[in-house]
């Protein structure tokens, strides 16, 4: 176990390096002279003279070269440095911290939300497998998956909340105001995730062992519970880790439906005026999460499958 | 919902057809689901052509004083704020919408295939240079990436699906390499070596076929999961510019006026709604008739 977790671990922190020197690249493999670049975004209107250019690219260490700059890149990053806003000359890591507790709450209550969601209702598709509450199931969980949640947040929000006033959601970026967005959001991305836990309970139901509990005398919701759970589980989370990528990536586009003011509306923010920093602190941040959201997706996998404990070559 | 959820699944059907088998269209016609999907789309794909060649108003023409009418006559879906014809726009952007999807998905299957196959027949170096490449740009989640590359490129339908092909690739190009290692074991590879069958024909007659049509499949599963992303980032501003119509881009500028114009939403809703629901249909079918499992 230990040795399968600690390779684990270190394929993470690989990943994660990949990652960074993705995000560092995006500068250098900009368009035009980042020099340039930072003075245009704090004066517009003043076009930058060279001398003032020739100074700015000595000053963020362009005349170095390209492994240098990123080695003292990720020197910085590591320590927490994610370097200044172009518009503002502010820290960013100072307003990604600020920004970012509202992006965790939202995001995270939704994947809560959302799990406990699909395990309840792929639970009660598989136990009236083909009756009535399996269909309607079914069929919430087809169009809920075809329904992308940024629409489906839209339509609810017009709906529920300045038609029929229920809820409140404007800013604030606090827990009270997130449970609406992520009920909203929860409820879209749980169906999916139903019809994916729906398909695996009921292979394991069809599953020889599952027969034989059957045959030994077993009733259904105890065959359900006890076999059926625990064996369709594993998928279940290799989904959530691929989802919660997905979440971060939407992120933008469902902070801008809620007007949620948290990272992703920030990043969007500075893409429209480009601000560079500021989108590599989005995109760093977000992998970061990513890495460690599957990371820790796959320790979780190996405590409930011993299986997975032998460490691989 | 991206299509890799959908398709994570396990459990795979009995019998399976290959796509070349000729019961294959007849089975996928059987599925239901994908006899659902297959009407959908045709309809869907309908509604494309016919708003390439024609359609009621000038899509992007303001008419001021017939500005915000609900549906009717003879706007029968209504008009927008500066009085352009909705069914029009609709009709305008499907293949803006759909177009882009299909056109994304192209790209990045023809990419993925020769990428990944010459990796793996190349093996050695080569193979372990170019995929280690791949693992880098698989470090990050699709949409994040496609952001990166967007803040690079800047704004515009044309950098847009530059970044999603560039998101994307890589995991295509991980499939068809690993079906390339494995298509070294195949017995119709096997029988044609033996038969003296010239290495580069062995290649393009027997290898790339086989992966060409698994990795297609699976590009397929992923089309709904590319409509959503496309009208997702054109909702932000990302995509399409003003004043061309995009479904995406109509659903936030519809959202501006929802009060007084709900209909402007519907519309757009209930066609991103279709497209992605008909390619699901389908991908449902695809997979329960070929046995092909999605990406991951």
């Amino acid at each position: 176990m230990l040795a399968a977790a600690l390779q684990r671990i270190a394929q993470a922190v690989l990943t994660a390096l990949a990652a960074s020197l993705l995000v560092w690249a995006m500068l250098p493999l900009a368009p035009g002279d980042p020099a340039y670049r930072i003075l245009k975004a704090r004066a517009p209107q003043h076009e930058p003279l060279p001398a003032e250019i020739e100074q700015m690219r000595e000053d963020i260490g362009l005349d170095r070269p390209l492994p240098v700059q990123y080695a003292s890149w990720l020197g910085k990053v590591v320590q927490g440095d994610l370097s200044v806003s172009w518009r503002s000359g502010r820290p960013v890591a100072e307003e990604i911290s600020k920004r970012l507790p509202a992006t965790l709450t939202l995001l995270g209550l939704a994947l809560v939300i959302s799990v406990g969601c699909a395990l309840a209702l792929a639970l009660i598709s598989a136990r009236f497998r083909d009756r009535w509450p399996d269909r309607a199931i079914r069929a919430y969980s087809q169009i809920g998956a075809a329904l992308p949640t940024f629409l489906f947040a839209l339509l609810a929000l017009q709906y529920i909340v300045v038609n029929a006033g229920v809820g409140k959601v404007l800013s604030g970026g606090a827990l009270a105001y997130a449970v609406l967005p992520a009920l909203i959001i929860g409820v879209d991305r749980a169906a999916g995730w139903t019809q994916l836990m729906r398909a695996s309970l009921i292979e394991v139901m069809d599953s020889g062992f599952a027969h034989v509990a059957r045959a030994r005398g077993a009733g259904e919701t105890r065959i359900l519970l006890r076999h059926g759970l625990p064996n369709a589980l594993l998928p279940f989370l290799t989904a959530i880790g691929v989802s919660v990528g997905a979440l971060l990536g939407g992120a933008p586009i469902i902070e801008a439906v809620f007007t949620w003011p948290g990272l992703g509306s920030y990043a969007l923010e500075a893409l429209s005026a480009r601000d560079f920093p500021v989108v590599q602190a989005f995109v760093l941040v977000s992998a970061l999460m990513y890495v460690a959201a599957a990371l820790l997706v796959d320790l979780a996998a190996m405590a409930i499958d011993p299986r997975l404990r032998e460490p691989r070559r | 919902m991206t299509v890799a959820e959908t398709l994570l699944s396990p459990g795979r059907p009995r019998d399976p057809v290959t796509a070349t088998d000729r019961r294959f269209l007849r089975r996928l016609w059987r599925h239901r689901s994908g006899r659902a999907g297959l009407c959908l789309g045709a309809v869907l794909l309908l509604f494309t052509l016919l708003g390439a060649i024609w359609t009621p108003f000038e899509p992007d023409w303001p008419d001021y004083g017939a500005a915000l009418q609900g549906p009717g006559w003879p706007h029968l879906l209504g008009t927008d704020v500066t009085g352009r014809d909705l069914l029009s726009r609709l009709m305008d952007g499907a293949w803006r919408s759909l177009g882009a999807a299909l056109a994304v998905l192209v790209s990045i299957f023809a990419i993925g295939l020769v990428y990944g196959t010459l990796a793996g027949l190349a093996r050695g170096v080569a193979d372990a240079v170019m995929m280690r490449f791949a693992d880098v740009m698989m470090s990050l989640p699709g949409l994040v990436l496609a952001f990166a590359v967007i803040g690079i490129l800047g704004p515009g339908f044309g950098n847009l699906l530059i970044a999603l092909i560039i998101a994307d690739w890589a995991w295509y190009a991980r499939l068809a390499r690993s079906l390339a290692l494995s298509a070294r074991d195949r017995p119709d590879v096997i029988a044609a070596r033996m038969a003296g069958v010239p290495h580069r024909r062995i290649v393009a007659g027997h290898v790339l076929p086989g992966i060409a049509l698994h990795l297609g499949v699976v590009a397929s599963l992923a089309l709904g999961g590319m409509i959503g992303a496309i009208s997702g980032l054109s909702f932000l501003g990302l995509g399409v510019q003003p004043p061309h119509a995009e479904w995406g881009a109509m659903l936030s500028e519809a959202r501006l006026y929802f009060v007084v114009a709900p209909w402007l939403l519907w519309g757009p809703a209930a066609m991103i709604l279709l497209s992605v629901l008909s390619a699901n249909l389908i991908s449902h079918g695809l997979r329960d008739v070929l046995a092909v499992e999605g990406r991951r």
